[in-house]
């Protein structure tokens, strides 16, 4: 099905591009199109944005110097609308002369979301995106020396790069009468991730914000290059601990998507079930700190209490409190017996309940309704632009979500939510789209829906449980240097993680992880523009994004 | 915040005819539920039996040639007659207990933590049987020991110098109300001017090294820093690489060390009993 809709944006990618692409192949539901040049990807990145309807959604880049004699870029695209298709435009590039480091054309004029993707691939691979106007270092910080890139196959990893100190990282300077910085962080007031904000106020009004991030870069894509496959699974756990199950299934569906592994069914539906025991812990995690962030600390030791429940019962499910462990390649880790089938019910029955009646105290405060009401506003234009996935976008009126748009463990069976259920429920939710404004109480409402559907999807798949095997019982037969994207809906949004195997098939030669964070980071300067430097906290929560994610 | 009076929400969050209903709603709710911290939630259903928590090493002699390559975090290391574990490094996965279950066993208890380094390295034979007290107990503990040496408080800064953010979400479970950690006179500060305690997450990424240097440097004596989790013990999964240092105490002194991929609030809290003997032992010596 995925591959017949493929097959059909190749004829309309042949038959518009014609000479400047080389070949389009397609590899499930996936289709790439090599470029004969380079200088051609600004145009065959407009062409798929603007006449296929398709959107961003990574840049990925690998160094295939020793296997094919070049660097090479794949721009991933995703098809918006009813078809469930990803295309990438591929192409390849080199240093021309000793001593000079590789280029590409940017993007960044038409697709200003792509200014990070640029930068990172500049620090990591030392790739120059010619018309970047922000030549500024992103992931590598001022203190690297200059010449080094992590993820070139020459780098060890072991390698100790020098400190230069004495430089200074130049942020963006607002000028003019009354405007003062704040600067805030790394290390911040309460227990959350280091992150900068540089804050341009004038007044108690922010001016402009600027996050400086990857404080808490450790190298994950790197390091995983060194691990077999099964050991880079438990890494993908760990790229955000508190989404280790969208993270791990992403990397696990990738892997079995080269292999065309079938994955027993009930294995699905456990995935699934994890994957929404971890939506709903974290989602009430997220409104715990939100009442905290308003003053409203009754709300979230309520709020808290249920997350703790939740996290015990993670704990009884799959022997650790953040789901680590749950997924495997080919299947899952764990198997749900009756009796705790029978606690998952439980426990989430009276987590409902109990939800029920603290969001119905919630929203009676106006201490904290009206602080969340048009604050920290991300709308629809600045939301479609810099590519926002998750709660982020669906608040601001997009109607994106992974579980929908690219089905896959077991979500096709089940109603994610029940708006798409019939063509009226559909229109009333389009209209109820046009009017969200993007604001925290938005976000807020948007979780609490969430919390309730993934319980009720939890209902759903239980009482459908197949009595199957929780493991594949075929060898994973991989090739070698095949790749594929594996992709989840997380708490935060979309994550993808590209993954293309090594020589030997049990290692990896390339792990790109795009996270939900990372797309939605650059959201938060345009969300507090207009507010006031005290709101900031209230709408950083109210996006729940994840440094670590977003650092790798 | 008048400016942002604003009739058309996204929905009708305040429903003004119910409002009331709801508010004796809750009153009565809350009159009911007397106390809703768990007295002992060592003994609810935390400590259930599958969770992984520490690891016993049998005595018996490795079969297989690919232990050490086994362990992703390279916790284990053989020459193929000793098994030497090191518990600083475990992420819990499991998996060497599944490839050699005659040498290895989960168990659900949680690794206990140490005040030296080569406490946490487990060699073939020996096996774990400290037990542990409940959470009650060890707050209980660590009150009466605080009240003792410090007056009245423990204050505690928390870095995290590049954890995956696992660790975080154990130390604020810390402050939920089932665990409720400020009962026991423990608070978390937002300056490390305040504090006694540092308590660091993470493999200290090279990015993260000079701020968590300055935080240190900015504490006034005594000051204990407790590592807390597989990476800040020693780097773990992510190990010491060209983004990492490698654990904590490769850039400051580490009183304490928690073991565990998150550790257990439990596990923190009695890594921060462990401070609060530390903090003791350097005021007698000066």
């Amino acid at each position: 099905m995925a591959a017949a809709d493929a097959e059909k944006y190749v004829s309309a990618i042949m038959g518009r591009m014609g000479e400047k692409v080389k070949s389009c192949l397609v590899n499930s539901n996936e289709v790439h199109m090599l470029l004969a040049d380079k200088s051609n990807i600004p145009e065959a990145c407009s062409y798929l944005q603007d006449e296929l309807a398709s959107k961003l959604c990574s840049l990925i880049s690998s160094d295939e110097r020793q296997t094919s004699g070049a660097f090479v870029l794949r721009y991933v695209f995703e098809v918006h609308g009813k078809e469930d298709v990803f295309i990438a435009v591929t192409a390849r590039t080199k240093e021309s002369a000793e001593n000079q480091l590789p280029s590409v054309p940017s993007i960044v004029k038409k697709f200003p979301l792509a200014v990070f993707y640029e930068r990172e691939i500049r620090d990591m691979f030392g790739i120059i995106a010619d018309g970047n106007p922000d030549a500024r270092p992103l992931v590598l910080h001022e203190h690297w020396s200059a010449g080094v890139y992590p993820l070139r196959k020459d780098f060890d990893i072991k390698t100790k790069v020098s400190r230069d100190t004495g430089k200074e990282y130049p942020f963006i300077k607002v000028e003019g009468e009354g405007i003062c910085e704040i600067p805030v962080g790394p290390v911040h007031a309460g227990i959350i991730e280091p992150g900068h904000f540089r804050f341009s106020v004038l007044g108690e009004n922010i001016i402009n914000l600027e996050t400086r991030l990857f404080y808490t870069h450790k190298g994950v894509e790197k390091l995983a290059e060194t691990m077999k496959l099964d050991q880079a699974l438990l890494l993908s756990e760990r790229i955000s601990g508190d989404e280790s199950v969208a993270n791990s299934l992403a990397y696990c569906q990738a892997l079995e998507k080269i292999a065309h592994t079938s994955v027993p069914k009930r294995a699905l539906q456990i995935r699934c079930i994890c994957a929404e025991m971890e939506r709903i812990y974290n989602h009430l995690g997220t409104l715990a700190g939100i009442s905290t962030d308003v003053g409203f600390s009754y709300g979230s030791a309520r709020l808290n209490i249920l997350k703790e429940r939740m996290m015990q019962l993670n704990s009884v499910i799959s022997g650790s409190r953040l789901l680590f462990g749950v997924n495997r390649i080919g299947g899952v880790g764990i198997d749900l017996d009756a009796e705790k089938l029978a606690m998952i019910i439980n426990t989430t029955q009276i987590v409902q309940e109990d939800f029920e009646k603290i969001i119905s105290m919630l929203r009676t405060k106006s201490s904290v309704v009206d602080r969340l009401r048009n604050t920290g506003i991300i709308s629809k234009k600045v939301a479609y632009d810099l590519g926002l996935v998750g709660v982020v976008a669906r608040a601001a009126g997009l109607d994106v979500d992974t579980r929908r748009d690219h089905p896959y463990a077991a979500y096709p069976t089940v109603s994610v939510d029940t708006h798409h259920d019939t063509p009226q429920n559909l229109m009333e939710y389009k209209v109820n789209l046009e009017k969200r404004k993007g604001d925290a109480l938005g976000r807020f409402e948007l979780r609490v829906e969430e919390v309730i559907d993934s319980i009720r999807m939890i209902d759903e798949l239980i009482s459908d449980l197949y009595d199957d095997n929780i493991l594949t019982t075929d060898t994973l037969r991989l090739e070698p240097y095949g790749y594929a994207l594996g992709y989840a809906e997380s708490h935060r949004g979309q994550t993808i993680h590209w993954v293309m195997v090594g020589q030997d098939c049990d290692s990896l030669f390339r792990y790109k992880i795009r996270t939900a964070s990372f797309v939605n980071w650059p959201g938060i300067e345009q969300a507090v523009l207009s507010d006031i430097v005290p709101d900031f906290p209230i709408v950083n929560k109210s996006l729940d994004l994840s440094y670590s994610g977003n650092d790798l | 915040m008048s400016h942002k009076k604003d009739a058309s929400g996204l929905r009708n969050s305040v429903d003004s005819g119910d409002s009331k209903h709801v508010q004796t709603k809750i009153m009565s709710d809350i009159m009911r539920d007397d106390v809703e911290t768990i007295k002992d939630p060592v003994n609810g259903y935390t400590n259930s039996q599958e969770f992984r928590g520490s690891i016993t090493l049998f005595d018996a002699i490795p079969h297989q040639d690919s232990l050490d390559k086994l362990c992703a975090a390279k916790a284990i290391e053989t020459d193929g007659r000793n098994v030497r574990l090191d518990l600083g490094k475990c992420i819990m996965c499991g998996r060497c207990q599944q490839a050699a279950p005659d040498i290895f066993l989960i168990g659900s208890i949680f690794e206990t933590p140490v005040k030296v380094r080569q406490d946490l390295i487990r060699l073939s034979g020996k096996l774990d049987s400290q037990g542990q007290k409940p959470y009650e107990q060890m707050g209980k503990e660590l009150k009466e020991k605080t009240s003792k040496i410090l007056r009245r408080s423990l204050a505690i800064r928390e870095v995290d110098a590049g954890s995956c953010n696992g660790c975080e979400v154990e130390i604020t479970a810390l402050n939920n109300a089932i665990y409720d950690i400020e009962r026991f006179g423990v608070h978390f500060v937002a300056s490390p001017r305040h504090a006694d305690v540092l308590l660091v997450t993470g493999p200290a990424s090279r990015n993260m090294e000079i701020a968590l240097r300055r935080t240190f440097e900015a504490m006034p004596d005594p000051r204990i820093v407790v590592a807390v989790g597989a990476c800040a013990c020693s780097g773990g999964i992510f190990g010491d690489t060209y983004a990492t240092t490698g654990g904590i105490d490769k850039v400051l002194p580490v009183d304490i060390y928690v073991p565990g991929c998150p550790p257990t609030p439990q596990a923190i809290l009695y890594g921060l009993l462990l401070a609060v003997d530390r903090i003791e032992a350097s005021k007698i010596n000066g």
